[in-house]
């Protein structure tokens, strides 16, 4: 073997060394952010007895697929999945709307208090949510909103809203002159311009501040449980909250609950992957 | 075309929905915060003023200041262990490619999309001291002997681990993102150089990334700050007042103890540690980009 050649097989070697550490750590931090997902899946299947082993996962004697039933029934799975996707879902209509309208308004249109108006909606981003629980509360209590849809859909377009708008200013402001005096020429009014033709040009950023506005408030329950107390609106972390209470010895059927709870976003989160991945990066780098 | 862009009407009409959900749901509470910080209602009966009297308490409470110590502690493991460990975990993905690149992606992420709610009685069942993952693991290893994570030496550190382990995804996109935009021309010369992995990290990748370490470094902060909902499951923030944390401190106030008006009071302080927090980091950052 020539002495060129041996270092060629050298260097091949150090590269393989190299990609394999690069692999080594990829993985172990994949196990710490994943393997607590695993485990809650596999205790899930399991029954309560079988939990006080000394290894790390358990192998059923027999799947409890029972504790999924359990779950599913008494955690009323069905009821809080389809409040949270009306809540979310119309946050998420109406978030767009007002941001893309108030967007249009603070950044096209013409009018001394444009700046100003748009930095107080955009004061919102600084205020911490669970400062207004206690307000909230005694407000929605007075009015009569305590336990119905508006005491969580209000709040959570309240605080979905500034990020939404600091995003929307942006995109509008990349959007050229030229397409909306044309529109004008044609005899377009605003209302028109805004919604027929800057809202269709605005279907990346819509995506992003959908992302966004649904990441913020699909898991949200301190509103929630301060807000509510009969079961006709409470959204799907409550499954969890109330099962831990109820169940408290049957260990089992609280880890099935969880995975179960868990489930719909990461099924989505999977699925649109890709999507989400540039939502947050979009939104989270210019926000 | 002027007459129609500065038709007050039509302004007036665009803003008024986005003005009226700041007035309700925002502002109004907080005048409504001022008011009851300064009277000592209780969340029922009579509402007395009482002037800065809460106030007065709020500064000398420890219990707040144990709230705020905590928010520090939790910056500090926020900017020190998550987020390094999220930039080179960022830069190793960046070098990675195909199939798998995505798919650790993926993966890093999703405990992110996962409810506060299961997140935080998860870790109450890895804590456990009888059948918890943890303690299973230290077993493994060799050690005997039950760790109580929620005593109140450990409390706080369990807190801080769960904390930043949810959070490790969402810094680490970030941070994967601002990678990728950096343009691959620097990677080849540096690499035509002859610069090694080190050298390319610290002369290339870092000094590049700092606007993205700028805002992510803000989002640490004030997320740290307001920090609530993970404490509230988790340990309440017991034991005594070891993982309290000021959001929490101010709900245990007003509905617990049921000192409504002393809640507010925090309440208020609170919102404008805030916007102090966040308006400073900003100046701090705006500052040194003109350097």
């Amino acid at each position: 073997m020539s002495k060129k050649e041996k270092t060629k097989v050298d260097s091949t070697l150090l590269q393989r060394i190299k990609k394999g550490c690069l692999w080594i750590v990829l993985i172990l931090v994949a196990v710490i952010q994943i393997f607590p997902l695993i485990w809650l899946v596999d205790f899930s299947l399991a029954s309560s007895t079988e939990m006080f082993t000394n290894g790390l996962l358990i192998i059923p004697e027999k799947i409890q697929w029972g504790n999924y039933v359990t779950a599913f029934v008494d955690g009323h799975f069905l009821l809080y999945l389809k409040n949270s996707i009306l809540i979310n879902g119309l946050a998420v209509i109406l978030v767009v709307l007002i941001s893309i309208m108030a967007a249009y308004a603070c950044r096209r249109m013409r009018w001394k208090l444009s700046g100003l108006v748009k930095t107080i909606l955009l004061l919102g981003m600084m205020i911490p949510i669970h400062a207004t629980l206690l307000p909230n509360y005694k407000i929605y209590n007075t009015i009569g909103l305590t336990d119905t849809l508006w005491a969580l859909l209000i709040p959570y377009v309240a605080f979905s809203l500034p990020q939404g708008l600091f995003l929307m200013t942006g995109f509008i402001d990349s959007i050229p002159w030229e397409l909306e005096e044309a529109a004008v020429m044609d005899g377009c009014g605003i209302y028109r311009i805004v919604f027929q033709i800057i809202t269709p040009m605005l279907k990346p950023s819509i995506a992003t501040v959908a992302i966004m506005t649904f990441l913020n408030n699909w898991n949200e329950f301190m509103m929630a449980s301060t807000y509510l107390s009969s079961e006709k609106w409470k959204t799907l972390p409550f499954s969890v909250l109330e099962f831990t209470g109820q169940y408290s010895s049957n260990y089992a059927v609280q880890f099935a609950v969880m995975a179960l709870t868990a489930a719909p976003a990461v099924i989505v989160y999977i699925i649109l992957n890709k999507h989400i991945t540039k939502g947050v990066a979009m939104g989270a780098v210019k926000g | 075309m002027k007459k129609l862009y500065s038709n007050k009407w039509v302004i007036f009409s665009l803003v008024l929905p986005g003005i009226l959900v700041f007035v309700f749901a925002i502002l109004a509470p907080i005048c409504l915060s001022v008011y009851y910080g300064f009277t000592d209602y209780s969340g029922m009966g009579e509402a007395n003023f009482i002037g800065l009297e809460n106030y007065k308490n709020l500064m000398h409470d420890s219990s707040f200041g144990r709230a705020l110590l905590n928010s520090l502690l939790l910056a500090i493991g926020f900017i020190c262990i998550q987020h390094p460990l999220a930039i080179v975990t960022a830069a190793v993905l960046d070098k990675l490619g195909g199939r798998a690149e995505g798919f650790f992606r993926c993966v890093y992420f999703i405990p992110n999309v996962i409810s506060v709610a299961v997140i935080a009685y998860l870790w109450k069942f890895i804590y456990n001291p009888d059948f918890g993952l943890l303690n299973n693991i230290l077993k493994a290893f060799g050690y005997e002997g039950k760790i109580n994570w929620f005593s109140p030496q450990m409390a706080i550190w369990s807190v801080l681990i769960v904390l930043i382990w949810h959070g490790f995804g969402w810094g680490m996109l970030i941070y994967y993102t601002g990678i990728k935009n950096i343009d691959p021309v620097l990677y080849e010369a540096a690499s035509i150089d002859g610069a090694d992995w080190k050298t390319t990290f610290f002369r290339i990748t870092l000094p590049l990334m700092k606007p993205v370490i700028q805002i992510n470094v803000t989002m640490a902060i004030i997320s740290a700050l307001k920090q609530m909902e993970t404490v509230y499951l988790l340990t309440g923030g017991g034991p005594g007042d070891t993982t309290q944390f000021a959001a929490n401190y101010l709900y245990q106030q007003a509905f617990k103890a049921f000192k409504y008006g002393y809640g507010n009071a925090i309440g208020v302080v609170f919102i404008l540690i805030c916007i102090l927090v966040t308006v400073g980091l900003n100046k701090i950052f705006q500052n040194k980009d003109i350097d």
